[in-house]
């Protein structure tokens, strides 16, 4: 790793504008109200590509680590600054550039909502505060950007609050990344706590001193922290029912950046927190390969397009997780995975997106069927990501997916055979939802009327899929991305080959093609039914997450309601009790003292002279002591 | 000696001025106290060695500011009294332990300091030049700045005092006009009050005109003196009689 | 002895900032000795705005001239130092956004008994005074001077040139005007009385020293020998002075209800300008002139400021009135800066101290003249609606004017990312770092109890219903202008103090000129 140098000016000192420009459009199209109505999605599409631009030109200029101080926010203990480094500046692209495709996206799918202005409003919020996260030199800065996003997802899973089931998910979403704000905030409290800074450079740097312990239950810590925000077990569930956000585009965030940050806080953290073979590593692939094949099993069962999606969403960040818990060979993997999925993963929610507005919002893929002749844009796109996701050879899902699984495969047989079985289940469920949604026989209602989408919605999709196919080979094929990466976050000690075929590889495209062959057979060429099948126990068990729900349910909201009943209790007796006779007698002496302001001038006048001769009389004891 | 002599007896007039001052109900009295004060003061600064300071004080403070207040008090009027009862409890207790402590305090301490021999007055053997060098080089900011704060008395005098006209002034016209009007509603004598008169023996303004017949005029009564006469209980009974006797006067008392 | 008096050098360049100020006020004046009365507002305030903004720009020539000065100017009456200068851009700051608040606050005629004919003719005619424009100007001028006096004569001439008008200038509420001329009288014979005090100390202080330059008598305390009481009494008194003047307890009685009955402009005036120049003499007296002594002055010093955080937030529980509670708010915001006032251990400490005052002084200043700016808006028939009860619900019936004062009563509560929370951490640190840990304790406890009675306003305006018959919203646009400004350099004092806090830092770094 390269060390951090100090920054200012040029093209990189002026980075700070990535922030800006989407954290600006947000204020005015906040304060601004009604008034911008009329071009407040122009400017607010304008903001993102403005930073996206920045963000080019900061990847156009000589590659290094860069600290760019901005102030000092408490002198001394906090310091406001940007790092600018391959690694922040890979994900700035990411979420400027796929952002900027959503907002233009979100121009067609919002158009007919009243409220389009907010909605660009907190995109921008949501815009600036993933920025500032990725693009912090410092854990608090970074807390702060990481909270800022988790407030703009509630904001955006919220936004049509009209609907129960949108403002219950908001809040779910909410209070579980506030349970994995709360891990984060402890490792950060025993950050500082250790080595006295936020900052990422003299943490990194002084690391190696400290304890083992120290270090592995700041890692723990951290990993909650990422968990909660990457939708990673056991704090999964709040992603599924974040689906209720206004279609694709609050998904989308769910899919291609948000749930990103938890990877991205593990990779930078990796070379202190964790290094190859430490305990907090360890748990970090376990994480991962538990939520890979929880999110594919998921995947399967699930019959709502959306919530399908978003399962192989947890399913591929699991992957990243895996792969970031094997030290530097894996980082670069997990990167590429990440932009990659970034690409395709939208292209699949943004086709989504577009069925579903075919489709009259339906989102059951149950009555969906036979759209690839109405629809073909769509189709090809979707059917592109597809092939993408499930790892087709040659496109970019192969690549990385691949890389990935061969370097589990290196560090430990038994995660490198869980993640090729996840790949196996990634390809049946992804060819279940790409035959019941395309193919087969028409399962809608007479009275909707598919049709494709208008070209600012598609132009998107189409931008996204060339993205799906060639994106991976360009980053892995000849290490381009780890070399690059390199200086950030440190590089193997020796570069990978990549072998077209490995036997790790066959053995995943068999197991792929398995899985594409059984949803065929079972979704392809059989009739679905419209009602879904009671199904076997495994089924059930998908279906209903996992049990995932009824799990926390279970083993944490029933105890937490009796302790929380339990904490009223005493809080009502003890706590409330001290603290009302407090208020209380604060409030009586402030009724008594007020007595003594009579509204009298020569009262007022007596308490200065009484006050005078006390003071002359204290100041000439104290003098002559 | 002559100066330790001269405070001593200065010091227990003016005390007893200060005093006098104070628990005075007469605000006349106050008034003439605080001019003895003054004075004694005056006397004292002349003894000092400070020609300019006493002759300041007599002229500003003696000549110019009681002056102003014995003007006021003639406008206010030197009968209105405040009501002296206490209604705050504790306030009478506390003020007089407080004034009892502080004083203590000051005596002690003062008291206690060791006071050297009085010194600069040597560099300056002059007084009235070196006081108008340090007035005009080393104070001289003070000394300007002080003018603002004249110019600020004098704005807020205006502000608080002075009436602006807000409907035309009356001429002698008008107001004749009106007097005759006021006649004629009301038949009040429009004529000025009638002076002393030809049968009068006095000419004093507390003696009324008298009519041929040796009676009293009641319009020439003046009703100030009359009332004031009739609080202290001196009215003569003949012009009390004479002003029961008119209606017009009784009407013109209740005013 | 010479018959020739050497004329006087006086550095009117250092001194611009306040000849400005004096200049505009007498040109004032003769505005309204000479101009017709339908022309005179519309001289008076453009002069007033234009000079205190001129006053202002000299204020940083002089700085960018020739650097921060260290002198003392006028034969030595006035300190141009580098704490100066800041108080004086500060204190020129907050009275221009006060003077922008001056809306119809100020009684037609003053002379016109309340209630009476007259005055409702007065009403009628359009009648207005003027001379609240003058006044205020001497009011600034006075608080210029006052922050930078150095000798106790000047300090005391400042004293009144500051307090006179501003007698004068609460007297003169359009509206409950028996309140307003009650709350006058009592602040003009509290003030006198004060002004008796600080007087009898300076007489005390100049029998010690045989001298009132604040340098000369810093200098007497190591070599007169014998005279100890005298010291002690002189500067307790003349503390006396300066305590009521920052409204310390117990010298705080009349600030609610001056602050209450006071036009609201001049109350942001008094709250923001008042106490930023009298925490400037306050320093100079206690740092400067009794710097070396300051075992003994700094325990009283600590019992005055944890009486006085603690009786201020304290009694600000139980106000109704909104502008009463802001007094309040005051009086324990005062407390909280004195806890840096005790500060001082060396000159590195000391400018650390100095520089968190001079901080807290600028955020507090604004802040509190926009709370007050939003006091003006908020109105019912009969004026400015000051009971806590009328703003229930406000929230609901104008959501931005809630949010923008809640804004400013976090501020004032210390909540981060709010001005109000630098400023705490700046004097706090600074305590810390100077041995008032116990102070700085009492000072937390205070604000835990102060924040209970902002939080109580926000509640109220936003979880409240309103009622039925609640107060409108009156939106002059210099009075908008001032709150968004107010509103604007809390948000940026609290994310980026960085600036201000530099600029602090190197006003306080050379200290009071000695």
């Amino acid at each position: 790793m390269e060390p951090i140098v100090e920054h200012s000016g040029g093209v990189i000192g002026a980075s700070w504008l990535m922030i800006a420009f989407p954290l600006a459009s947000a204020a005015i199209l906040l304060l601004g109200g009604r008034r911008t109505n009329a071009w407040g999605h122009l400017l607010g599409v304008f903001a993102p590509v403005a930073s996206f631009v920045v963000a080019v030109m900061c990847f156009l200029q000589p590659s290094g680590r860069y600290d760019v101080g901005l102030y000092d926010f408490i002198p001394g203990v906090a310091k406001v600054g940007l790092l600018i480094d391959p690694l922040s500046i890979t994900f700035a692209l990411l979420i400027t550039g796929v952002g900027s495709l959503i907002h233009i996206y979100s121009i067609g799918y919002m158009a007919h909502d009243p409220e389009r202005r907010r909605f660009f409003a907190y995109l921008n919020l949501f815009v600036a505060a993933m920025l500032l996260l990725v693009l912090a030199d410092n854990y608090l800065v970074l807390f702060l950007g990481w909270e800022g996003v988790g407030l703009a997802s509630y904001l955006l899973i919220g936004f049509w609050q009209f609907k129960p089931t949108a403002a219950t998910a908001a809040k779910k979403a909410f209070v579980v990344n506030r349970v994995g704000d709360f891990g984060f905030l402890v490792g950060l409290f025993t950050i500082f706590a250790t080595f006295g800074t936020f900052a990422f450079g003299p943490v990194f740097d002084n690391a190696a001193k400290a304890s083992n312990g120290t270090l592995t239950a700041i890692g723990i810590m951290l990993l909650i922290g990422a968990c909660g925000k990457s939708a990673q077990l056991p704090l999964q569930s709040w992603l599924l029912d974040a689906m209720e956000g206004p279609t694709p585009v609050s998904a989308l965030i769910h899919a291609a950046t948000m749930v990103t940050a938890g990877v991205y806080l593990v990779v930078r953290s990796g070379a202190a927190f964790f290094p190859e073979g430490a305990t907090a590593s360890l748990i970090v692939t376990i994480v991962g390969v538990a939520t890979l094949l929880a999110g594919a099993i998921i995947g399967t069962a699930k019959d709502d397009i959306k919530k399908a999606l978003a399962g192989s969403t947890m399913s591929q960040i699991g992957y990243m997780m895996l792969a970031a818990g094997l030290g530097p060979a894996g980082y670069a993997f997990a990167i590429a995975h990440l932009l990659t999925h970034g690409f395709f993963k939208a292209d699949l929610f943004l086709g989504a997106g577009s069925v579903m507005h075919a489709m009259k919002d339906e989102v059951n893929m149950r009555r969906y069927g036979a759209l690839r002749a109405l629809m073909p844009v769509t189709f090809i796109t979707f059917f592109i990501g597809y092939l993408a996701i499930i790892g087709f050879p040659l496109l970019s899902g192969y690549f990385t997916k691949d890389g990935i699984i061969e370097t589990a495969m290196d560090s430990n047989a038994i995660l490198g055979w869980l993640a090729v079985i996840g790949a196996g289940i990634t390809g049946f469920y992804m060819s279940r939802v790409v035959f019941m949604t395309f193919f087969g026989s028409k399962r809608w209602a007479d009275d909707v009327h598919p049709h494709e989408s208008p070209s600012v919605m598609t132009w998107p999709l189409i931008i996204l899929s060339i993205g799906s196919i060639f994106l991976g080979g360009y980053l892995i094929l000849s290490n381009r991305l780890m070399v690059y990466l390199g200086p950030a976050v440190g590089l193997p000690e020796a570069l990978p080959q990549f072998h077209p075929f490995s036997p790790t590889g066959l053995a995943t495209l068999a197991l792929v093609a398995l899985g594409a062959a059984i949803a065929w057979v079972r979704y392809g060429s059989a009739e679905v039914p419209q009602v879904a099948p009671r199904g076997s126990f495994l089924t059930t068990f998908a279906r209903r997450d996992l049990y995932g729900d009824a799990l926390n349910e279970a083993l944490l909201m029933r105890p937490g309601q009796w302790l929380t009943r339990l904490a009223v209790w005493f809080d009502n007796k003890g706590v409330d009790g001290v603290v009302n006779g407090l208020a209380a007698g604060i409030g009586g002496s402030s009724g008594r003292l007020r007595r003594i302001q009579t509204g009298f001038v020569r009262s007022y006048a007596l308490s200065i002279f009484v006050g005078a001769a006390v003071l002359v009389g204290a100041w000439y004891v104290v003098g002559n002591l | 000696m002559g100066e330790t002599f001269v405070f001593w007896v200065l010091a227990v007039v003016s005390v007893i001025a200060a005093l006098g001052l104070v628990f005075s109900r007469k605000a006349v009295y106050s008034a003439l106290m605080l001019g003895v004060v003054m004075l004694s003061l005056a006397v004292l600064y002349a003894v000092q060695d400070a020609p300019f300071l006493a002759v300041v004080q007599i002229i500003v403070y003696t000549g110019a500011v009681m002056m102003l207040f014995l003007f006021v008090l003639m406008m206010v009027g030197v009968d209105s009294s405040d009501s002296l009862v206490e209604t705050i409890k504790g306030q009478r207790f506390w003020a007089v332990l407080a004034g009892l402590g502080f004083a203590v305090l000051l005596a002690l301490g003062i008291g206690n300091a060791f006071i050297g021999p009085a010194k600069g007055l040597a560099a300056y053997p002059q007084n009235v030049p070196s006081l108008a060098e340090l007035i005009f080089t080393r104070h001289v900011f003070a000394f300007e700045v002080t003018s603002a704060l004249l110019i600020t008395a004098a704005l807020g005098a205006v502000v608080l005092a002075h009436r602006e006209r807000l409907t035309p002034k009356l001429t002698q016209r008008d107001l004749a006009r009106q007097r005759f009007k006021e006649f004629a509603r009301t038949g009040r004598n429009p004529a000025p009050l009638p002076g002393p008169g030809t049968y009068a023996r006095h000419n004093a303004i507390d003696k009324p005109a008298l009519l041929p017949d040796g009676s009293i005029a009641a319009q020439s009564v003046n009703r100030y003196v009359a009332r004031y006469e009739k609080a202290e209980g001196t009215l003569p009974p003949e012009v009390a009689q004479a002003l029961e006797s008119d209606s017009e006067a009784l009407e013109l008392e209740k005013e | 002895m010479t018959d020739t008096i050497t004329a006087p050098t006086i550095e009117y360049l250092l001194l611009s900032p306040l000849l400005v100020v004096f200049g505009a006020a007498i040109v004032g004046v003769l505005v309204e000795a000479f101009a017709p009365r339908y022309l005179r507002a519309a001289f008076q305030v453009p002069l007033t705005l234009l000079s205190l903004v001129a006053a202002f720009a000299l204020v940083i020539f002089v700085v960018v001239k020739d650097g921060v000065p260290n002198k003392a100017a006028a034969m030595g009456a006035v300190a141009a130092d580098g704490p100066a200068l800041f108080i004086w851009g500060t204190i020129l700051l907050l009275a221009f956004v006060s003077v922008l608040l001056i809306g119809d606050d100020f009684v037609p005629s003053a002379v016109a008994v309340p209630g009476s004919v007259e005055e409702e003719r007065a009403v009628s005619e359009g009648a207005a005074h003027t001379e609240v424009y003058p006044l205020v100007l001497f009011a600034v001028g006075g608080m210029l001077l006052f922050a930078a006096s150095n000798d106790l004569l000047v300090m005391f001439v400042a004293l009144e040139v500051m307090s006179l008008p501003l007698y004068m200038l609460c007297g003169l509420a359009r509206r409950r005007r028996l309140l307003s001329q009650e709350a006058a009288m009592k602040y003009f014979l509290l003030g006198a009385f004060s002004s008796a005090f600080f007087l009898y100390g300076t007489a005390l202080l100049y029998g010690y020293a045989g001298s009132i330059d604040l340098s000369k008598i810093s200098t007497s305390l190591s070599s007169v020998g014998g005279q100890d009481s005298l010291l002690f009494i002189g500067a307790a008194v003349l503390g006396v002075g300066l305590f009521f003047k920052i409204g310390a307890v117990p010298f705080q009685m009349w600030k609610p209800d001056v602050y209450q009955g006071a036009p609201t402009p001049i109350t942001a005036l008094m709250a923001s300008g008042t106490l930023v120049a009298a925490f400037g003499a306050l320093l100079r007296v206690f740092w400067v002139a009794l710097g070396n002594l300051e075992w003994d002055w700094s325990p009283v010093v600590w019992a005055v400021a944890i009486l006085t955080m603690v009786v201020g937030a304290i009694l600000a529980i139980t106000q109704t009135d909104i502008k009463r509670m802001l007094a309040y708010s005051s009086i324990a915001h005062a407390g909280f800066i004195l806890t840096a006032v005790v500060a001082t251990a060396g000159a590195k400490q000391n400018s650390l101290a100095l520089s968190g005052i001079l901080f807290y002084l600028v955020a507090y200043g604004l802040t509190t003249v926009g709370a007050f700016g939003v006091v003006t808006m908020v109105r019912d028939p009969g004026g400015e609606a000051w009971h806590l009860s009328r703003w229930a619900g406000l929230g609901k019936r104008s959501p931005k004017l809630a949010m923008v004062l809640a804004f400013f009563l976090l501020a004032m509560a210390g909540i981060p990312l709010t001005s109000g929370f630098f400023a705490k951490y700046a004097v706090f640190s600074a305590a810390v770092s100077g041995g008032a840990v116990a102070l700085v304790v009492v000072g937390v406890v205070a604000s835990a109890i102060a924040a209970f009675f902002y939080v109580r306003v926000i509640v109220l305006m936003f979880f409240s219903d309103p009622a039925a018959d609640g107060p409108s919203i009156v939106m002059p646009i210099a009075t908008r202008g001032v709150v968004g400004f107010a509103a604007l350099a809390t948000v940026v004092l609290g994310v980026f103090p960085q600036p201000v806090l530099d600029l602090a830092s190197k006003a306080a770094q050379s200290l009071f000129v000695r």
